[in-house]
């Protein structure tokens, strides 16, 4: 029998029983979308904090405390921040020419409150070149200056949740909050920068470093952002850094990063979330690969009479098991691409909410690996099929 | 005239000893081309262990079954098969066609596994359902047709490859006296047409209507007689 005939008389058996077909590609469909969904938001997440890093450009070197490694033996910092700003100081005065800037950054969580209502929010503090570096602009009101910077003006500029939450429909800017007790006055509202990974990027409030320095009475900073000339420059301006940081610091305080490894290690580790996510929706396509088994095993039984009738007409025990395994296929193929369009719809519903991308390999791996769960959950009640005794069958009642 | 079937000291025995038991105990017989042959029996006597046999769905123990000189007895799954789907033809008690499925495409199942394309086969079912008097059911769904032309469509499904031997397992068994002998009708036909039936009964009178009853009982024959006309 040749494989055009095989695959009509699947359609046929499986278009005969089109509820229990629908109900058995059911398990297929769901695991298939929750695998392209939650790929989705995975590399939504991935591409977002790429295209962060990015935005910062590759003349870009980070300066984080402690001894950060990725990889097998990796793991958050240990050792206690020795990050201070004396030793931002001494970097400013012994600078070559190959940087251009020296940025540090405080990050803190900390409570905002104006009047009755109150959130805990991010409070970033760093210098007014941050702005520009990282392509983010005020949507109402401006950013802070360099002069509020040199002066300490308790100013803020907040994200949209923030100012949504603090103000509800009144206009923020003008207005006072309090941040940690300490009242700061709103000159701008940013843009909406959406949500990554179900972390709000629009919770923020940014307040020039001096200020911040004040706010939080520490004498240390989160990270360093180095700009150099060039990204031809990195390398030099990596190995003076390193020289100025040990005359102070141990070699376990301080990692060294260019925007290129920074990168890199950063994608590695969220492709391994976003592989993680894809695993655990797999298990939910196994188990639609059981339920195929099931109902196949079920319509052996049901066609015993058909099959023996078949055999008794000239099929042998090969067309019996292509035809039965061709149906699974069939079934769990066609619950993929269901699965898949409604994982992309629910995925672009979603990325109202949380950015999402749909990578074009999650497409064949969810395509490939439910016409996989076909053949090895049809194989088992396909080649009972084949094996079925006619005269037996044909008696069947 | 050459023989078609020859059946040579044949045995089957169901089961380990000492629980054995022989359905077909040493049968021998012949069987020439365009015969009509009812084997007759009560049940239990081993009559559909051998019509299975001569219908290669099952091997024997024992003894030797040539169809048209070929042994057979020994063949494979495969093999047998291929015999099944170009030599023999099978018409049984309770029809057999497949549920949900037309007339054409019923009649059409034995041509499927021959590779015959699809016009060709088209072509063959209608000629057959004609000329089984079912001209116009041919989209009908066993469910919508009558017990008597239900085993007509199978009549025609059993022709459709041209078949060396056609065999009747309880063909009217299922059918009221009519149908019954409308059936008969249609097999006499068919036998003066050149092709050879070997027909399994256990009812006396449509055993007359054949030329040559073979009566088996316990797994032996006792009995091999012509009819008179």
């Amino acid at each position: 029998m040749d494989i055009f005939e095989t695959f009509r008389l699947a359609q046929e058996a499986i278009y005969a029983n089109k509820l229990r077909s629908a109900l058995t590609a059911l398990g297929i469909i769901i695991g298939v979308a929750a695998i392209i969904l939650l790929i989705s938001i995975g590399s939504g997440l991935q591409s977002y904090v790429s295209a962060q890093f990015a935005k910062l450009g590759s003349n870009s070197i980070f300066i984080i405390p402690g001894k950060v490694q990725f990889g097998p033996q990796g793991g958050p910092p240990r050792s206690v921040n020795k990050l201070s700003f004396d030793i931002v100081n001494k970097l400013e005065r012994e600078k070559s020419s190959d940087i251009q800037t020296i940025m540090p950054f405080i990050e803190i969580s900390a409570t905002a409150s104006y009047r009755n209502s109150s959130k805990i929010t991010t409070l970033a503090a760093t210098k007014t070149d941050y702005f520009a570096m990282s392509d983010i602009r005020a949507q109402s009101g401006r950013v802070f200056s360099s002069a509020d910077d040199r002066a300490a003006r308790k100013v803020a500029v907040i994200g949209q949740t923030l100012a949504k939450d603090l103000y509800k429909s009144q206009d923020p800017i003008g207005q006072k909050i309090s941040i940690s007790k300490k009242p700061f006055l709103v000159i701008g509202v940013l843009e909406p920068q959406g949500n990554v990974g179900g972390i709000d990027v629009d919770n923020q409030v940014l307040v020039p470093l001096s200020a911040g320095r004040v706010l939080t009475g520490a004498n240390q900073v989160n990270s360093i952002l180095v700009k150099t000339t060039s990204t031809e420059s990195i390398p030099q301006a990596k190995a003076q850094i390193e020289k100025i940081l040990l005359r102070s610091l141990g070699e376990d305080d301080f990692t060294i990063m260019s925007q290129e490894q920074l990168l890199s290690s950063v994608t590695s580790i969220l492709s391994f979330i976003t592989i993680a996510l894809g695993g655990i929706a797999a298990i939910s396509l196994i188990v639609g690969g059981v339920g195929i088994s099931n109902i196949m095993l079920v319509s052996v039984t049901e066609r015993t009479k058909e099959i023996g009738l078949r055999k008794a007409v000239g099929a042998r025990p090969k067309d019996i098991l292509t035809q039965f395994l061709i149906e699974a296929i069939i079934l769990s193929l066609t619950g993929g691409v269901i699965g898949l369009s409604l994982g992309y719809i629910g995925s672009v519903a979603l990325s109202a909410l949380i950015k999402t991308t749909i990578p074009l390999w999650s497409v064949f791996l969810a395509l490939g690996f439910s016409s996989a769960v076909g053949i090895v959950f049809g194989v088992a009640p396909a080649f009972r099929a084949s094996r079925l005794d006619p005269i037996v069958a044909l008696r069947y009642e | 005239m050459k023989s078609l079937i020859l059946v040579k000291n044949l045995t089957k025995i169901y089961g380990q000893p000492p629980n054995e038991t022989r359905a077909l105990d040493g049968v021998s017989f012949e069987i020439k081309k365009g015969e009509f042959v009812a084997i007759i029996g009560p049940s239990g006597s081993g009559k559909s262990t051998l019509m299975h046999i001569l219908g290669c769905l099952d091997h024997p123990t024992s003894g030797q079954y040539f169809l048209e000189s070929q042994n057979v007895a020994n063949l494979d799954e495969n093999q047998l098969a291929s015999i099944r789907n170009e030599n023999i033809g099978f018409v049984f008690q309770f029809f057999n066609l497949l549920p949900r499925t037309s007339a054409l495409k019923n009649v059409q199942l034995p041509m499927v596994y021959s590779n015959t394309p699809r016009a060709k086969r088209q072509e063959r079912a209608i000629e057959l359902l004609e000329a089984v008097g079912l001209k116009d059911k041919l989209k009908s769904t066993p469910a919508q047709l009558s017990g008597g032309q239900q085993q007509r469509v199978a009549i025609a499904r059993a022709l459709v490859n041209n078949p060396l031997i056609i065999f009747a397992d309880e063909p009217t068994g299922n059918l009221d006296t009519k149908s019954s002998y409308e059936i008969m009708d249609i097999l006499k036909k068919l036998n003066k047409g050149g092709n050879t039936i070997i027909m399994i009964t256990h009812e006396p009178d449509i055993a007359k209507l054949s030329k040559r009853v073979i009566t088996i009982r316990d797994g032996k024959i006792i009995s091999d007689k012509k009819n008179r006309k």
